[in-house]
């Protein structure tokens, strides 16, 4: 009995020396997070709450809440979160359809060709923004970009055109650049995801009949469901915040026509001192994402 | 090895932890001494409270460490340069140390305000009255330097550039070193083919408002697509275009009290459908003045809007004075209706910082003296920024040098015709995002009249917040 008991506290004293080596080894990344994502995420929550601006004097008044009551009336608000919103409905399902029809058509190719084009793709992730944005401005450039001067060698164009000066257009080039930065993360994901689909499974399929369109949707894609579901969500989240290429490329315009929440968010608080107002977006845009990727999951679960 | 592990992890946090509470006591008791010195003493108790603090330090032979942060203004953004103005500075006041960090025009702003916020901001910073004065100055950040303009070099500046550094409420928080007037330029070559240079008075660099359209109506006609661009992707070099409208016909940007924004006139409207409405002329909202610039240098445009003496001598990627290709660069006064441009001016120096420390504000004190008004130095730290001295008896900075006869043309024609430095309205900050606002609006068709009335009264808006 006594025995028993012995070998009880040696195991809980064992336990406990686990369980705080675990913390312990935890505790580093715990205090960079807590320090940097939760903190500031209160103190985004508490300032938006106030009217806080930058000055020596100056100080935070408690409003309520009225910063989100005036973001509806803030018609540069309200464009902002549209262009936001057109940039996420245009770009999620483009990136997810074209992503998946290159690693479905690459994915069996043979090692070297394979890893070319996962190289050829991934590039532009791991290229710094700063440089994607320089070559994209040079190629949208009005005076002497290359495709005016394509558009216009080859009769599409008659005169050049302010890809990134009018309104007609900024936002789409925004888009097709945030197109081929986005792309190459979800193409390998799904080279390896529909590299591990249970070969067995294929076969059986083929041996029973199956078309490759129902080998594909009834086989690979409820196999590929958690990658689809992965990429959605970051694709979705990616978009909701882009931001460096807005203030690298057009600074918001023109006349706000690329404004997207995140912009408008560094607009409201660096060049306007706007600090509580430019919170009260950010929790907005926190929610909108929140609800986006809840949802997401939910549909998901149900397939 | 796992024990030994979260051993070391646990005394490396432990000690990190310590390191952080460390720090944030001093900054606790430096914040609070700013408070103190901020709740109504004069300034000029506060300033020789420090530099009894400063004296104090240096008898116990302590140094002083403080920063200064740069915009790149002429060769104060480049590192040799200086270094070298820091080595005499240490050669005078060993017991001074300065740390530079060099802004640009881009994120300078951001990170400077980041800094402030994260109680951070550098002890000098070097820049012009609209951020040191309307913006910074007046949210109470900047310490007061009347003190330095009660020196003999400090009462030898021009009245209206100390005007310029003077705030609202009458304390001083720029120490002005140089300034320049910002003008304009054609490429000689482009105008000469087109028969254009006939509308320009050569020698004095001058031209009417309607000879000004006519000349790019000519070049158009030349077959030059691109004249010039009315560049509004943000707010860099948009004193060019501001200067541009007002002197067309004789508009004003503020008030002489500079009280309020009154760029609604009929004179400005009247400039923005001309503008607007002239072949060649492009509200482009895909550039700013730095872009321009390139544009301009480049060949694509035949003009620029944002031009000054620092471009004109710019060697870096030609011959100064010319273009990539070689055509010849004529800087160019503003036109206006009456042949008599205002240009804008430009005034750079330093401010200071309030960080609530004595001893670091007389140390950027002695700094700042020692750059501006030392009789040797001075003339070297204008010359670093290739603009001209704030003094008129600072005489002869640029002689024997290669482009003495450059700045004696510029000192010559274009510096008297330095106007009105409105920059430091309150609100200012607004005021100029709103500017370039309202020409994109304008450039995508909107009415020049109703936009020039929305810039109104936003720009408004702001100066009565900011009061």
């Amino acid at each position: 009995m006594a025995k028993s008991a012995n070998v009880t506290d040696r195991s809980r004293a064992l336990v406990i020396r686990e369980t705080r080596s675990a913390y312990l080894f935890l505790l580093p990344s715990l205090i960079f997070f807590v320090g940097f994502v939760i903190i500031p995420m209160v103190l985004c929550v508490y300032t938006s709450f106030f009217d806080s601006t930058m000055g020596k004097d100056a100080k935070d008044v408690f409003i309520g809440f009225s910063n989100y009551a005036e973001l509806w009336r803030d018609p540069i608000f309200i464009r902002s979160l549209k262009n936001t919103i057109i940039i996420v409905v245009v770009s999620v399902p483009t990136v997810c359809v074209f992503s998946l029809w290159v690693a479905s058509v690459v994915y069996n190719l043979k090692g070297p060709v394979l890893s070319t084009f996962r190289c050829i793709f991934y590039l532009p992730v791991v290229t710094g923004s700063v440089a994607v944005a320089v070559v994209w401005k040079w190629m949208f450039n009005n005076y002497y970009g290359i495709f005016n001067y394509v558009g216009k060698s080859i009769g599409i164009l008659d005169k050049n055109i302010n890809w990134l000066g009018d309104e007609r257009f900024a936002l789409g080039c925004i888009i097709l650049i945030l197109f081929t930065t986005s792309v190459g993360q979800p193409i390998v994901l799904y080279i390896s995801a529909l590299g591990n689909v249970d070969t067995t499974l294929v076969e059986a399929a083929e041996v029973d009949g199956a078309n490759k369109m129902q080998l594909f949707w009834k086989i690979k894609w409820p196999l590929i469901m958690p990658t689809t579901l992965y990429i959605l969500v970051i694709t979705t989240i990616n978009s909701f915040q882009c931001f460096a290429l807005i203030q690298l490329l057009t600074s918001g315009g023109p006349n706000h026509s690329t404004d997207t929440v995140m912009y408008y968010i560094y607009y409201s608080a660096f060049k306007l001192y706007r600090y509580g107002y430019a919170n009260s977006m950010g929790v907005i845009l926190a929610i909108f994402i929140a609800v986006l990727s809840a949802v997401q999951f939910k549909l998901a679960k149900e397939k | 090895m796992k024990k030994l592990l979260a051993l070391g992890l646990s005394v490396t946090m432990a000690v990190s932890l310590a390191a952080c509470g460390g720090d944030a006591g001093k900054e606790t008791g430096g914040a609070d001494s700013g408070a103190n010195n901020n709740a109504s003493e004069p300034q000029n108790t506060e300033a020789a409270a420090g530099n009894e603090a400063a004296d104090n330090s240096a008898a116990a032979g302590e140094s002083t460490a403080i920063t200064l942060w740069t915009y790149p203004i002429g060769n104060w953004g480049d590192s040799a340069t200086v270094d070298s103005i820091i080595a005499s500075f240490n050669e005078a006041h060993p017991e001074i140390s300065v740390t530079v960090e060099y802004l640009d025009y881009t994120n300078g702003d951001d990170q400077v305000n980041t800094a402030i916020e994260g109680g951070q901001a550098p002890d000098i910073v070097m820049e012009g009255p609209e951020r040191l004065v309307a913006n910074w100055g007046a949210k109470g950040l900047m310490v007061d330097l009347s003190d330095l303009f009660d020196t003999t070099a400090g009462g030898e500046i021009y009245e209206n550039v100390a005007a310029a550094c003077k705030s609202t409420d009458g304390a001083y928080y720029e120490y002005p070193l140089c300034m320049v007037a910002h003008c304009m330029a054609i490429n000689k070559n482009v105008f000469e083919a087109a028969d254009a240079m006939q509308y320009i008075d050569e020698e004095t660099h001058t031209w009417t408002t309607e000879n000004f359209f006519k000349a790019v109506q000519a070049v158009y006609d030349s077959g030059v697509e691109n004249v010039g661009a009315v560049y509004c992707s943000g707010q860099g070099g948009d004193q060019g275009t501001r200067a541009l409208i007002n002197n067309l016909y004789g508009g004003t940007f503020t008030n002489p009290e500079h009280t309020a924004y009154t760029a609604d006139s009929p004179e400005n409207i009247k400039a923005l459908e001309e503008l607007y409405a002239q072949d060649g002329i492009n509200f482009d909202a895909s550039i700013a003045g730095g872009d321009e610039i390139t544009l301009f240098r480049n060949g694509t445009l035949a003009m620029a809007f944002c031009w000054n003496a620092a471009q004109q001598v710019n060697a870096d990627n030609s011959a100064a004075g010319t273009t990539n290709n070689g055509d010849t660069i004529l800087p160019m006064l503003f036109p206006s209706d009456d042949g008599k441009a205002e240009l804008c001016g430009g005034i750079w120096g330093f401010g200071i910082f309030n960080n609530g420390d004595d001893a670091k504000i007389a140390a950027a004190k002695t700094f700042i003296d020692f750059v501006c008004n030392d009789e040797t130095q001075a003339k070297e730290s204008v010359k670093a920024s290739t603009y001209f001295s704030v003094r008129p008896t600072m005489t002869g900075i640029y002689d024997g040098m290669e482009i003495a006869d450059t700045m004696d043309e510029f000192a010559t024609y274009f510096l008297p015709s330095m106007g009105d430095y409105y920059q430091v309205v309150p609100g200012w900050a607004t005021a100029r995002t709103e500017w370039w606002n309202m020409l994109q609006r304008i450039g995508t068709g909107g009415a020049p009249a109703d936009e020039v009335q929305v810039f109104v009264t936003n720009a408004n808006q702001a100066v009565s917040e900011a009061q």
